[in-house]
């Protein structure tokens, strides 16, 4: 029955997203009350049947209901309940599912935000919301069918990848993710939709402009739980290995904040429009490349499925998708004309343009690199490999060239600027940056790029304050407010420039996090017995004994670690290696003592328990846990500046508009 | 970019085409797209060995068990058969007996099992439960297993008379399919 | 462990079976390493050889058998004198050019390490020649900074020139106030 259930609602979805789209597409070229209406039920009626299809299969995994194909493939009564659940999203079928649930929840979400806004342009975007959620309700109907009738059900299943229930992480991982990369359709259909009716409004930038920085808020923190995952999990010490898969979840977040920038352009001085559009349908178009990546069985990587009907369908769209945005761009993009001018000396604007193109730049190279082998393979029909090294050496100098534009730009004027204010703008900061500068090279660090890093990023964080203290220090100048009171005005009036600036801070924090934790940190590998010990950088490490551990799902040995630093005890480390009845290879859970300053990390590379050996890899690695700690004020900076999207304060305006009425102060001076 | 307009102009009505962007458009795209095309239905994981139809490395492994070292050199002359295999390897199971069974069939050809990451111990229990029909080599420090380019087990090098691999088989082989990978090697070539 | 302990350890631990040996790489290019220089070569080395067992990890990251007894024998050549390129072409010749992590130079992989090049130069030439025409189009002159109309239409205020109407005047002096933290929409006196 289950079964069923489940393939009638994935029909139905497709269906009425089918007409949806349809129906939204006519009305935006043929405005009429009722076809608005009838597209956003269609809207409605398409996330609650996702929902459904969702609740059904988590029923069915909770049930251990073997007859439906999905939970043969991951469920087992010998998990946990929480794998259970989690099991959802932890193989294809299910993630594709897991992906409509997402999509329709958006597309309700922003359809009913925007039902009595912007009508000339919401039929058009929810109509090509429809076609893409149309798009995965096929793929879910034929090629990824999660709901197919077992004949002879087994008792019990596999349960999911052995590596997935070895941390919790697994269970936060992927729903940030999707709400990232899913959530890239809003403002797709939001950006094609100003092509279709040919204008880009001051009205309408707004809503762009927040439709992506939601998303972009969850796939930056899903971007660094992964590179977090890696870390903690599977025990080689890094956290980026730039994977096609990473790159994947990378590159329409390079477009995004390109989007976001160029798109704060838009609605300062009505320019780039047509760029920003293309950026903001180019990160969509990223995101179903990036599934086809992940899921086709092309790319080589760690995350890679068998090939089946999947990955040809999803490439399809992808052309087709491409094919329709060429189309839509060579038509209509002329339409959105710029109505202001971008200064062209050295200011701000300028800054902007520079960062845009370094973002452009990066995303080039990290698709080019992942593609390349299969360039090669087509041209010269050699397999190769282009790895970290490669992506190292070219991510370096983009990175600290992006620290540096995130420095000058907001440290320039907008507009116009003299050479006085120039000087006043570039000079102060440099402080900063000695001073960040100098402080590295006294704790050790050699590494050029690392200083000039330091360096930037000094000058960053002085600017940085400077420009969140700025409307702080007027008030106080010109209410004689106090501190408090003129950050709280300040913050009220302007929260989307504060949370940018706090964004801007969290990622220099980052980028100087990553230079310093590459170059600086210590390693060693060792073969001890039970009591033997070693030195590592200051910390001592004995190896009290191993010792095997049994669980209903996996069999683990583990050993003891004592640590000590200067003769003070740090407690006791555990890093074990797992045995799972499904791998051959058992999968290492490094042990890791993070603090402020470095984190001390140890994976075992073999272990025995009757012998009372272990092979184990030592890392000291500086400032890691800065990285994950200044992701979260990005994206704090992130749901700072969205804040305001949701306030009204239309009648305040009104209300002091006609008292105002004394001559302006208008001296130019 | 596209050219500045005086501010509030209502949108073409005309379908104007902008050719810059079609082009540029064009050149990321189609490329793209036929770059994954091409690459469907390849399996990224499956890697062709640069060793076929050269020379087979040199090596001298002692047998499991013990004795004098055997080496590739003494070889020259026969066809020979190297399969690298390993007792936590199921594929490895199935095939053995096809295996087996070939090398008391075909007189002439060498066959050789060379052991892959595995211990001593448990290779000579698993080859007395199980009749084997040609001897097993240990490779220590995969040494022999990194210069022939293992990825895994099973895999199997067949190789001609003069000492040049002919093939490279990944995955349980079936007696068919030794049998006509033998036939290549005794002939000396594709 | 100095230079002469490690000789005469290879020279004990040489087995009397010999493993495979390389195909063709000649003799050693560079002077034999030890001690710390050798462990940092290895390392480096290693990180430019990719496992064959493993997902796209560097034989320095991965902890399997493979990838050890690889790493050890990268430290055997390094100890015997090879050199880098001797090293990557010897395992090359084993498992092919997919084993290398960082592509060479050969063939059409010119374009991985030139194109990002090319595209900033582009890049960098598109912005150029669009900020040339802006400039072209703004007219003749510094005509935009000196006409208050058009700096008010384009640029943000510096100098708090407001409309005639006075009720947009009002208007534009509180989006100043929302937008600058300007008090009133004033702009604060030049600090």
């Amino acid at each position: 029955m289950v079964p069923i259930l489940g393939r009638t609602l994935i029909l139905l979805a497709l269906l009425i997203a089918s007409a949806g789209a349809l129906v939204g597409f006519v009305t935006g070229a043929r405005p009429s009350g009722v076809g608005w209406t009838w597209t956003r039920r269609l809207a409605y009626a398409f996330a609650a049947l996702m929902a459904l299809a969702n609740l059904t299969m988590e029923y069915a995994l909770l049930t251990h209901d073997f007859s439906v194909s999905y939970v043969a493939h991951v469920g087992s009564r010998s998990v946990p309940t929480w794998v259970s659940i989690v099991s959802l999203w932890s193989s294809l079928e299910g993630s594709i599912l897991f992906w409509g649930l997402v999509m329709g929840a958006y597309i309700a979400v922003a359809t009913w935000q925007n039902r009595d806004k912007h009508p000339e342009y919401m039929p058009y975007a929810v109509g090509v919301w429809l076609a893409c959620g149309a798009f995965f309700s096929f793929l879910l109907a034929g090629p990824a069918q999660p709901f197919a009738t077992v004949l002879n059900p087994q008792a019990d299943g596999p349960g999911p990848n052995a590596l997935l229930q070895n941390h919790y992480l697994m269970v936060i991982h992927p729903p940030f993710l999707y709400s990232g990369y899913v959530g890239m359709t809003i403002p797709f259909g939001l950006a094609c939709a100003a092509l279709l009716v040919g204008r880009l409004g001051h009205d309408f930038i707004r809503p762009l402009r927040d439709m992506l920085l939601l998303p972009w808020i969850f796939l930056t923190v899903a971007i660094v739980l992964g590179g977090w995952w890696a870390y903690e999990v599977l025990g080689w010490g890094g956290y980026w290995a730039w994977d096609p898969v990473e790159n994947a979840s990378f590159l329409p977040w390079l477009t995004a904040t390109a989007a976001l920038h160029s798109a704060l352009l838009v609605e300062r001085k009505a320019v780039l429009k047509g760029w920003t559009v293309t950026l903001v349908i180019a990160t969509y178009l990223l995101t179903i490349l990036g599934t086809f990546m992940t899921r086709s069985g092309v790319f080589n990587s760690v995350h890679s499925f068998t090939q089946s009907a999947i990955g040809p369908t999803i490439l399809v769209f992808l052309a087709a998708a491409l094919l329709f945005t060429v189309v839509l761009l060579t038509l209509r993009v002329d339409t959105l004309a710029a109505e202001g001018r971008l200064e062209t000396g050295p200011s701000r604007d300028v800054m902007f343009l520079v960062q845009n193109l370094l973002f452009v730049l990066f995303t080039f190279t990290v698709l080019l690199g992942t593609v390349f082998p299969l360039v090669v393979e087509a041209v010269r029909g050699v397999q190769m490999s282009v790895g970290r090294p490669y992506f190292d050496k070219m991510a370096l100098p983009i990175g600290v060239a992006l620290l540096f534009v995130m420095g000058v730009g907001p440290a320039l004027p907008w507009g116009r600027a003299t050479k006085e204010q120039l000087r006043g703008a570039l000079l102060p900061p440099l402080i900063g940056a000695a001073v960040l500068a100098a402080a590295g090279l006294a704790l050790g660090v050699r590494s050029p790029w690392t200083l000039v890093a330091l360096f930037f990023g000094g000058f960053t964080a002085q600017v940085t304050l400077s420009e969140i203290l700025l409307p702080v220090r007027q008030r106080m100048r010109s209410h004689g407010e106090g501190v408090l009171d003129a950050f709280l005005e300040a913050q009220r009036r302007g929260r989307r420039r504060l949370g940018a600036y706090i964004v801007h801070a969290g990622a220099m924090i980052v980028i100087v996090a990553i230079g310093v934790s590459s170059t600086m940190g210590t390693s060693k590998e060792i073969q001890l017995r039970e009591g033997e010990t070693t030195t590592v950088g200051a910390y001592t490490l004995t190896f009290v004994k191993a010792e095997a551990i049994s669980e209903p799902h996996r069999q683990s040995a583990r050993a003891q670690m004592d640590i000590s630093r200067n003769g003070r005890s740090l407690g006791t480390l555990y890093p074990s290696m797992n045995q799972y009845e499904s791998q051959r290879e058992p999968i290492g859970t490094p042990a890791v003592r993070t603090s402020l300053t470095e984190d001390l990390y140890l994976s075992i590379h073999n272990i025995d328990t009757d012998t009372g050996s272990v092979g184990l890899l030592v890392l000291v690695n500086p400032m890691v846990s800065w990285i994950w700690i200044a992701t979260a004020v990005m994206a704090l900076g992130g749901l700072v500046a969205l804040v305001p999207a949701w306030r009204r304060e239309p009648a305040a305006v009104q209300a002091r508009a006609p008292a105002a009425s004394t001559p302006p102060e208008g001296a130019p001076g | 970019m596209t050219a500045a307009s005086t501010p509030g102009a209502t949108p073409a009505q005309a379908a104007r085409i902008n050719t810059r962007v079609l082009v540029m458009g064009l050149v990321i795209v189609v490329p793209l797209i036929a770059i994954l095309v091409l690459n469907l239905g390849r399996d990224p994981h499956t890697v062709r060995s640069p060793l076929v139809g050269r020379p087979a490395p040199a090596f001298s492994l002692v047998p499991i068990g013990g004795g004098d070292p055997v080496s590739l050199e003494s070889l020259r002359g026969r066809p020979v058969v190297i399969n690298f295999w390993a007792t936590w390897c199921v594929p490895c199971f199935q095939e053995h007996a096809a295996l087996a069974a070939a090398a008391r069939g075909l007189r002439d050809v060498r066959f050789l099992g060379v052991v892959y990451e595995d211990e001593e111990v448990r290779t000579q229990a698993f080859l007395q439960q199980r009749e084997s029909a040609y001897p097993s080599l240990m490779d220590p420090e995969g040494k022999t297993a990194i210069a022939y380019g293992v990825f895994g087990v099973p895999e199997t090098f067949f190789i001609d008379r003069a000492g040049r691999i002919v093939e490279k088989y990944v995955g349980p082989l079936e007696r068919s399919t030794i049998s006509e990978l033998v036939a290549r090697a005794r002939s000396g070539g594709p | 462990m100095n230079a002469v302990a490690l000789a005469l350890l290879l020279a004990l631990a040489a087995p009397p079976q010999r493993g495979a040996s390389a195909t063709g790489i000649g003799a050693p290019r560079g002077p034999p390493l030890s001690g710390a220089a050798l462990d940092a070569r290895t390392q480096e080395i290693g990180e430019l050889l990719r496992c064959p067992v493993c997902q796209g990890l560097s034989v320095a990251d991965s902890p399997s058998t493979m990838a050890r007894n690889m790493k050890a024998q990268v430290r055997e050549k390094l100890a015997a004198g090879y050199e880098q390129e001797q090293i990557l072409s010897d395992f090359e010749s084993s498992y092919g050019e997919f084993v290398r992590l960082q592509p060479t130079m050969r063939g059409v992989n010119w374009l991985v390490w030139f194109g990002p090049l090319a595209v900033l130069l582009g890049g960098g030439g598109i912005v150029a020649w669009a900020l040339k025409r802006s400039r072209r189009d703004a007219g003749p002159g510094d005509a935009t900074q000196t006409d208050p109309a058009a700096r008010a239409h384009s640029d943000p205020p510096s100098r708090g020139a407001l409309p005639d109407d006075p009720r947009l005047a009002a208007a534009v002096r509180r989006v100043r106030q929302l937008a600058y933290g300007w008090p009133d929409g004033v702009p604060p006196r030049a600090s």
